[in-house]
This record gives C-alpha cells, structure tokens and sequence, in this order.
C-alpha cells in the first residue's frame, strides 16, 4: 500500500506552539499518526540553572502563555518542599483564587477553539467574549492580564484589595451565568452531540498506560487531580469535587471541561469570601534554601505540572526539572487517533488541549481510486458538522 | 499517613541507600533491578510515571524515575547512577511504563544516556535542530 501522509504543523497561524504531524491516511481513514516536536525547545531548564530562585520563578511563568500561573505555583512548591517553608492563610488563598482563575480562561479559550474547529463559530465568540471579564479580573489584582507575577516562595507578592471582593464577586456571578447558558447551548444541541460523541475515544487503559494526566485521563475514567491527591495552599479548605467521565471521547473531554469550569467558579467564590474575613500577612521571609530536593505539582488546566528542585545551599538550583501536562497528553494521539475518519483527526487532537490545531495545511493525496484530490483538514471537520446539521432539520 | 515500609520490605535487597521524607521517598537501585522494581511501582502499586530527571552530578550521570502514587499523594523516586561519564548506559522501563518513552528520549539526548532496549531511540527534540546539537545539558559542565 502506498502511505499517503497529511502533514499537520509545525506552523500556522492559530498555533500557540509548534508541533508536527504526519497522518498516515488509508482513503479517509487515518491507520497511524507520528509527532515531532522541538520547534519550542528554549532551554528553560539550563537558563534556570543560573539564575536565583526568585528569578526562576518568573522565567517559568514565560513556558507558557496559558497557563503562565501553573509553572510558577508548582515551582514555589518543589521550592517549598525543599525547605518545608510555611505560607500564610491569606497567601494560600490568593495561590488558589488566581490558580482556579487560569483555569475558568484556559477553558474557556480551548471551547472556544473547539467550537471554531467543528463549525461552531457562534460558541467560539461567546466562548471567548465571556472569558474577557476573567482577564480583566486578573488586571484588576495584578496589574496584568497576562504573566501575574503573583507567586513568591513563602507566599505571594501581591495583596487582593478585600474593598474590590465585591466587584470581583459580582463579576463571577454573572461569568457563572453565562457560561451556564454556553453549557446548556453546547451539551443539549443534538448536531454538536453526534459530532463528538464516540469520535477519539481513549480507553481507560491507554491513559493509564501512555500515563496522561488531567481532563485527558479523567474524561476516561481515571480518577486524577492534583488538588485531591495531594492537597497544597487552601485546597483542603475549600468545597469542590473532581469530574470523572467513563467514556473517553472527545464529548466527554467537553464535558469535564465545562463541568471544572463551574467547580473553578465554586472555588473562586469560597476563596474570594475568605478573604474578605482571613487577615494577616502574604509571605513568610524565606533568608536562605536549604540543600536538599524538592517536588512540586499544581493541576494546571490541562492536566499535572511537575517541577523538581535540586539545591546545594546557595541561592541559585543546581538542578530544575520542568515536565508540562502536555508532554504527556500528547503521546495519546497515538491511541486515541488511529481507526478514525481524516475529518474527525482535527477535533481529536485539539481535544486534549496541546495549546494549538493548525490543520489548515493541504496538500494533495490520492484517494482509494487513486483520484488526487486537495485535502484541507479544517473544511472537512467544519462540513462534516453542516452535512449532519442538514440530517438534522 | 502511608508509609513506605512495605514497599521497602518487599524491595529492601535492591535498595542500595534511601532518603525518606514525608510523602517523598528517593532511593537508589542498581540497574540491573531496574525493570522489576519499575515493573512493581507501576502494575503492582498503581503508580504513574510522572516523569524523570537525568543529572550529571560527580558520581557520574543520574537518572531519576518519579512515580506518583496517586491514591496517597506520594512519590517513590527511584534512582540509577552511571559512574561512566564517558558512555553512559542504563536499561529503558519503556517496554514496562510505555508512558516512559519521550523522557527517556528526550534524557538520551539531552544528556547522551544510552538507554538500552528502548524501541524508538532517536532524538525527541533536536532532530530538527539547524545546528548539530550533542548533549546540551552537559555542554557547560565536564569534558565526559
């Protein structure tokens, strides 16, 4: 058989990071996919080496853009670790609050681009619209909507202003009701449902074996989140459940988006009520890190992110290991993708949320009867879902 | 608290040395028992492979498994130590933990590791690198 290979990546306009993509495609059916990557590769880890605790903090926060707040919590922690440093109430909750408030935008983006991706463009700009308010909310905290630069070892650097809880709380209340309404308008449409329903499906078995973390795994069935299993900063003080679906399709991995959305809102709400009442200071004066090794994790957005800091007394680490959700979730494609129509590969692999889909690449390939025809990954999703819409009316 | 006193019971005779704290556990194997006690974290545990870190430290170069255990919060973090600078080589969990596959990859070259019995043992990062990259994280550090 001769391999007609699709090429997806390394660079589009919508990535967010480069990947790269070889579809191996018999007709319109996909029988095996490879990944390269490396385009991204800035050597974080050997910069981290020379420069100061403080200052890896920040130089963490700029891996990502997304979950630019996810980095610099699971780095203070492994930092934490090391010296078992205290924080403060007050701090703890301020970690979680801006922690759970990444997660609302990061969701709300990768719905958003979900919705692009199969024809939804409607979902696409409310989805986007009502995560506006959620980065003004970090400007009015931090200054930034974007690299907060909230985290210390030890605690936090900036105060939440308890006189602007009320204007953040009421911005929450009416984030909660929109995106209860995007909720309803995505789960209940019948095209959406069998759009996404039984396409890319990975078994709980291949999640625990390729080992992938967050929405990925729980939308299998596998029971992991860092805030349950290992409760750090005002985790264990606050009321919230972890969303476990069986079915491993990409509806699923929707689901358990939409649903930790409404639980970051819950979270969100408890921590900002704390800190109208819990006073007291923000950081723990940390003089000097102590030789030894830390771990540290948070559950960012798209799954685990693990930080490990290996100190000798001085104040720079020796050594300083980054392994992001992604680098994990990533090798499932090839599980999740194999069996499954071209124009369903474009859905599965934005699924789980690898910060990019650029598919808009063509090139052409031969069909069965070796007819060349002109291939473009981003139509064929988005006319799969028109062609079902009009079984539908 | 969990303890990881029946881990080490079980696993004591291939534990070289071991550094306990609360829900951390690092200790050193030879690499020759490698695989079983991998093979033990991750199918009989339960463990996940979170991931690993490769050092080059005076001993020689360092490999570093961590396995979550996820139902307690804990971390079992096996260690291998290759006293060969100049060609290091250690067995691969990739045929145990198939999750194990890119870091291990990513160690190889990264840190020039010869990860034996791997099933893809080609660069994960700078294969497409413009310029004729070799073991970056050790460039600054020893002649080998």
């Amino acid at each position: 058989m001769d391999k007609n290979i699709i090429p997806v990546g390394p660079y589009h306009p919508l990535l967010e990071e480069a990947e790269y993509f070889t579809l191996q495609v018999d007709g319109e059916t996909v029988v095996d996919i490879d990944l390269e990557i490396g385009w991204m590769h800035r050597g974080h880890e050997f910069i981290s080496e020379s420069k100061t605790f403080t200052q890896s903090i920040y130089l963490v926060e700029r891996i990502c853009g997304i979950c630019s707040t996810s980095h610099p919590i699971a780095c203070v922690h492994a930092i934490e670790d090391v010296n078992k440093t205290e924080i403060p109430l007050r701090a703890r909750y301020i970690r979680t609050f801006i922690g759970e408030l990444e997660r609302i935008h990061s969701h709300l983006l990768w719905l958003g681009l979900a919705g692009h991706f199969i024809g939804y463009d409607t979902l696409w700009m409310w989805a986007w619209k009502y995560r506006e308010p959620v980065l003004q909310m970090f400007e009015i905290i931090s200054g930034n909507r974007n690299h907060y630069g909230m985290m210390r070892v030890g605690g936090v650097a900036k105060d939440v202003d308890p006189e602007k809880v009320k204007s953040l709380l009421d911005i929450m209340d009416e984030i909660e009701k929109k995106i209860q309404m995007i909720a309803k308008a995505a789960t209940d449409d019948p095209v959406l449902k069998s759009r996404l329903k039984g396409v890319g499906v990975l078994t709980k078995k291949d999640a625990i074996d390729f080992c992938a973390v967050g929405p990925t795994a729980r939308a299998s069935g596998v029971p992991i989140d860092v805030r349950k299993d290992e409760p750090t900063d005002a985790y264990d003080l606050v009321d919230f459940k972890i969303i476990v679906t069986e079915n491993g399709d990409v509806f699923d991995k929707t689901v358990v988006r939409l649903l930790e959305t409404f639980e970051s809102i819950k979270i969100c709400k408890q921590c900002l009520e704390k800190l109208r009442t819990v006073n007291g200071g923000i950081i723990n004066n940390v003089k000097e890190i102590s030789p030894g090794e830390g771990i540290g994790r948070y559950e960012a957005p798209r799954g685990e992110v693990f930080h490990y800091v290996r100190t000798d007394g001085t104040n720079r680490p020796v050594r300083h290991k980054v392994r992001a959700p992604s680098f994990v979730n990533i090798p499932t494609f090839k599980a999740s993708c194999k069996g499954i129509p071209v124009a369903d590969a474009l859905i599965t692999l934005a699924a789980v949320d690898p910060c990019y889909c650029c598919t808009e690449r063509s090139l052409k390939i031969r069909n069965k009867n070796n007819e060349p025809y002109q291939l473009d990954l981003m139509k064929l999703s988005r006319e799969k879902t028109e062609e079902l819409r009009r079984q539908m009316k | 608290m969990h303890n990881y006193n029946e881990f080490i019971s079980l696993m004591g005779n291939k534990i070289i040395s071991k550094i306990e704290k609360p829900k951390r556990l690092y200790f050193e194997v030879e690499n020759k028992n490698i695989n079983e006690v991998a093979e033990y974290l991750f199918n009989k545990l339960g463990c996940r492979l979170s991931t690993a870190t490769g050092t080059e430290t005076y001993r020689g170069i360092e490999v570093l498994y961590h396995f979550s255990h996820d139902k307690t919060g804990e971390y079992y973090c096996l260690r291998v130590v290759m006293p060969d600078k100049k060609n290091p080589k250690m067995n691969s969990i990739t045929p145990v933990v198939r999750g194990a596959e890119w870091i291990e990859r990513e160690m190889a070259e990264m840190l020039g590791i010869t990860f034996e019995g791997h099933p893809r043992p080609e660069p994960l990062l700078t294969g497409n690198h413009p310029q004729n990259i070799k073991v970056p994280l050790r460039k600054w550090r020893s002649n080998g």
